[in-house]
C-alpha cells in the first residue's frame, strides 16, 4: 500500500510541476472534434432526425448523447493506457528501471498507484470534456448512482489489464509509438466507442470480444445511453476478462523486464 | 539545380534510414489511417440512412460513394498530415545536436526543407494512395470528365502539399516546442479542411479557417474532379486559389528560414531544446 501511496504522490507531484498540455490539448481536441462533427452532421446532413437502423442498434434515437459518452469514455481509455501503460518504458527512457527492478517494491502496487494517479488525472479531464459537450445541449443521464460507479469502475479494470499487457510489449520492444496508437485504433473501430457494433461485419465483432473495454463499454452504454441499466452478464464478462489480461501481465513481467534490461546492455 | 538534387536524394535517404528502417512503419502507413476510415464510415452511416438525405446530401444516399467520399478526405489527410510529422522530426535534429550542423553545411534551406517535406511525402503516402486507387476501382464510383483530369488531381494533391510541407519545415525547425504546432494541427485539420463531413455542413467561421488551409482546395479538387465527374473549367477557381496559395506558403518559407536563421546566429538557440 505505501508502494502505491508513494507512486500516486510522485506522479502528482511530477504532472503538477510539468504537465503535459500537448497530450492533454490532443485528446481534449480529439473528443470536442468527435463530438462536434456528430452535430453539425445531425443538423446539416441528417436534418436533425436519426436513423431506423440507428435506433434499433443502440437502443437510443440521442446520437448526440451517444456519441458524447463514447468520446468520454475513449478519452478515459486512451489517457488511462498513455500514464499506466507507459510508466515502465518511461522508466526504461529515464534510466531508472534498473533501480526500479532491484527495489524491494512489487510492481502491483506501482502500478496500481500509477492507475490511481491516471483515473484521478483522467477524471478532471472527463468533466471538462462533459463541460464542453453541454455546450452542444448533451445532457447525462445514469439509470443510477451505483449502477455509474459500477460501469466506470468495470472500465477502469478493463485499462488496467490492457496496459499491463501493453507495458510488458512497450518494454520487450523498446517502443511504444507504435503499439500505443495501434491499440487506440483497434479499439475505436472494436469496442464501439462512436457506433454500435452491430454495424461491424461478424468477424470483427467477435475480434472486439477479446479486448475487455468493448464488454465494458456495453455496460457504460446500458447505463448511461440505452437506459436499460448495469448488465451484469457483460459486467462479469469486462471483468473476467481485465482479471485475464491482468494476471497474464504480470505473470509475463519478469520475463519482460528481462528481456528489456539484456537489450539496454 | 544540381546542387538542389543532390540536397533532395540526401534528405530522402536520410529520412528513409531514419523513419523507414522497421516494418513496423506500415502500420502508420497504411493500418491506422485504414481503420480509422472504417471507423468514421460507421459513426457517419446513421446520419447518411436518414429520410430526405438525397435532397440535402445526394452523395451520402448510396453507401458506396459515401465510402469514397471518406476515402478521399483519408487520402489528403494522409498527405497533408504525413508534412506535419516530417516537419515534426526536426525536433529530433535538435535533440541530437545535428540541426546546429545542418545550418552550418552549405546547403541551400529551401532546397533542405523542400526535399524534406517531398521526400516524407513520397515515403509516408504511396501505400495508402495505392489502397485507395485500389478501393475506388472496386467499388467503381469514378467518374471523370477526362482522363487528363488524373493528372489534374494528383498536382492539385502534389503541389499545395510540397508548399505546405516546406512553410511547416521553416517555421518548426526554429521551434522548441514542436509538440504543440503538430497536436494543433492534427485534429483542427481534418475537422476545417471538410476530410470527414462535406464543407456545407461547417458553419461559416469554420470554412473561413479552413480556406486558409490548402487541404481543403486540395480535397474539393480531388472530389470534384473524381466523383462529380467536374472538368478543368468547373474547378478553375479551386485550381487557382490552390496556386496562389502553394505561392504564398513557398514566400512564407523563405521568409521564415532567413528571419529564424538571423535570430538564430545572434541567440545561438539552435542547440536549445
Amino acid at each position: 500500500m505505501s508502494v502505491a501511496w508513494a507512486t500516486l504522490r510522485r506522479s502528482w507531484l511530477v504532472t503538477r510541476r510539468a504537465y503535459p498540455w500537448s497530450y492533454f490539448i490532443g485528446t481534449l481536441l480529439l473528443g470536442v472534434f468527435t463530438i462536434g462533427l456528430a452535430y453539425l452532421g445531425l443538423r446539416a446532413v441528417a436534418g436533425g432526425e436519426i436513423s431506423a437502423e440507428f435506433r434499433g442498434k443502440a437502443g437510443t434515437g440521442d446520437y448526440l448523447g451517444y456519441i458524447a459518452v463514447g468520446a468520454a469514455a475513449y478519452m478515459f481509455v486512451v489517457h488511462g493506457i498513455l500514464w499506466t501503460g507507459k510508466a515502465m518504458i518511461q522508466e526504461q527512457r529515464e534510466g531508472t528501471m534498473g533501480a526500479l527492478i532491484v527495489a524491494p517494491a512489487r510492481r502491483l502496487p506501482y502500478l496500481l498507484g500509477f492507475s490511481a494517479f491516471a483515473f484521478t488525472a483522467v477524471a478532471v479531464e472527463v468533466a471538462v470534456l462533459f463541460g464542453c459537450a453541454a455546450l452542444f445541449g448533451v445532457r447525462l443521464a445514469p439509470t443510477g448512482a451505483a449502477d455509474a460507479v459500477l460501469a466506470v469502475a468495470g472500465l477502469a479494470l478493463a485499462v488496467f489489464g490492457m496496459s499491463a499487457v501493453l507495458s510488458n510489449v512497450m518494454i520487450v520492444a523498446g517502443e511504444a509509438h507504435i503499439a500505443q496508437n495501434s491499440v487506440f485504433h483497434a479499439i475505436a473501430l472494436l469496442s464501439g466507442f462512436t457506433f454500435p457494433r452491430e454495424y461491424l461485419p461478424e468477424a470483427f465483432r467477435w475480434l472486439g470480444e477479446a479486448v475487455p473495454v468493448t464488454a465494458a463499454m456495453d455496460v457504460i452504454r446500458g447505463v448511461f445511453t440505452g437506459g436499460t441499466g448495469l448488465d451484469p452478464g457483460r459486467l462479469a464478462v469486462a471483468v473476467a476478462l481485465g482479471l485475464a489480461y491482468t494476471a497474464a501481465g504480470f505473470l509475463a513481467m519478469p520475463w519482460a523486464e528481462r528481456r528489456a534490461m539484456e537489450r539496454s546492455y | 539545380m544540381r546542387h538542389a538534387a543532390k540536397v533532395m536524394r540526401a534528405e530522402a535517404l536520410k529520412q528513409h534510414r531514419q523513419i523507414f528502417g522497421s516494418k513496423l512503419v506500415l502500420f502508420s502507413m497504411l493500418v491506422w489511417p485504414l481503420l480509422k476510415l472504417a471507423e468514421t464510415y460507421y459513426t457517419l452511416r446513421p446520419l447518411a440512412a436518414t429520410p430526405g438525405i438525397a435532397e440535402r446530401w445526394p452523395l451520402a444516399a448510396d453507401p458506396e460513394r459515401l465510402l469514397a467520399f471518406l476515402a478521399t478526405g483519408a487520402l489528403g489527410f494522409t498527405f497533408f498530415f504525413s508534412l506535419v510529422q516530417s516537419a515534426w522530426h526536426f525536433s529530433i535534429e535538435r535533440q541530437t545536436g545535428t540541426l546546429e550542423l545542418l545550418f552550418l553545411s552549405p546547403a541551400n534551406r529551401l532546397a533542405v526543407v523542400v526535399a524534406n517535406g517531398f521526400a516524407a511525402l513520397v515515403q509516408n503516402a504511396w501505400l495508402f494512395a495505392c489502397f485507395a486507387v485500389a478501393m475506388f476501382t472496386l467499388l467503381d464510383v469514378v467518374n471523370v470528365a477526362h482522363p487528363a483530369m488524373y493528372a489534374v488531381v494528383f498536382l492539385a494533391m502534389l503541389v499545395p502539399a510540397v508548399a505546405w510541407g516546406a512553410f511547416l519545415n521553416s517555421v518548426l525547425i526554429f521551434s522548441r516546442d514542436a509538440a504543440f504546432l503538430y497536436t494543433l494541427l492534427d485534429d483542427p485539420m481534418w475537422f476545417a479542411s471538410g476530410v470527414r463531413l462535406p464543407v456545407f455542413a461547417l458553419p461559416g467561421w469554420i470554412r473561413a479557417i479552413g480556406s486558409v488551409l490548402p487541404l481543403t482546395g486540395s480535397l474539393a479538387v480531388v472530389r470534384g474532379a473524381l466523383l462529380d465527374g467536374q472538368g478543368i473549367g468547373d474547378l478553375a477557381g479551386e485550381l487557382a486559389g490552390l496556386t496562389v496559395l502553394s505561392g504564398v506558403l513557398l514566400l512564407a518559407a523563405v521568409g521564415a528560414l532567413r528571419l529564424g536563421e538571423a535570430r538564430a546566429q545572434r541567440t545561438g538557440q539552435l542547440r536549445l531544446f
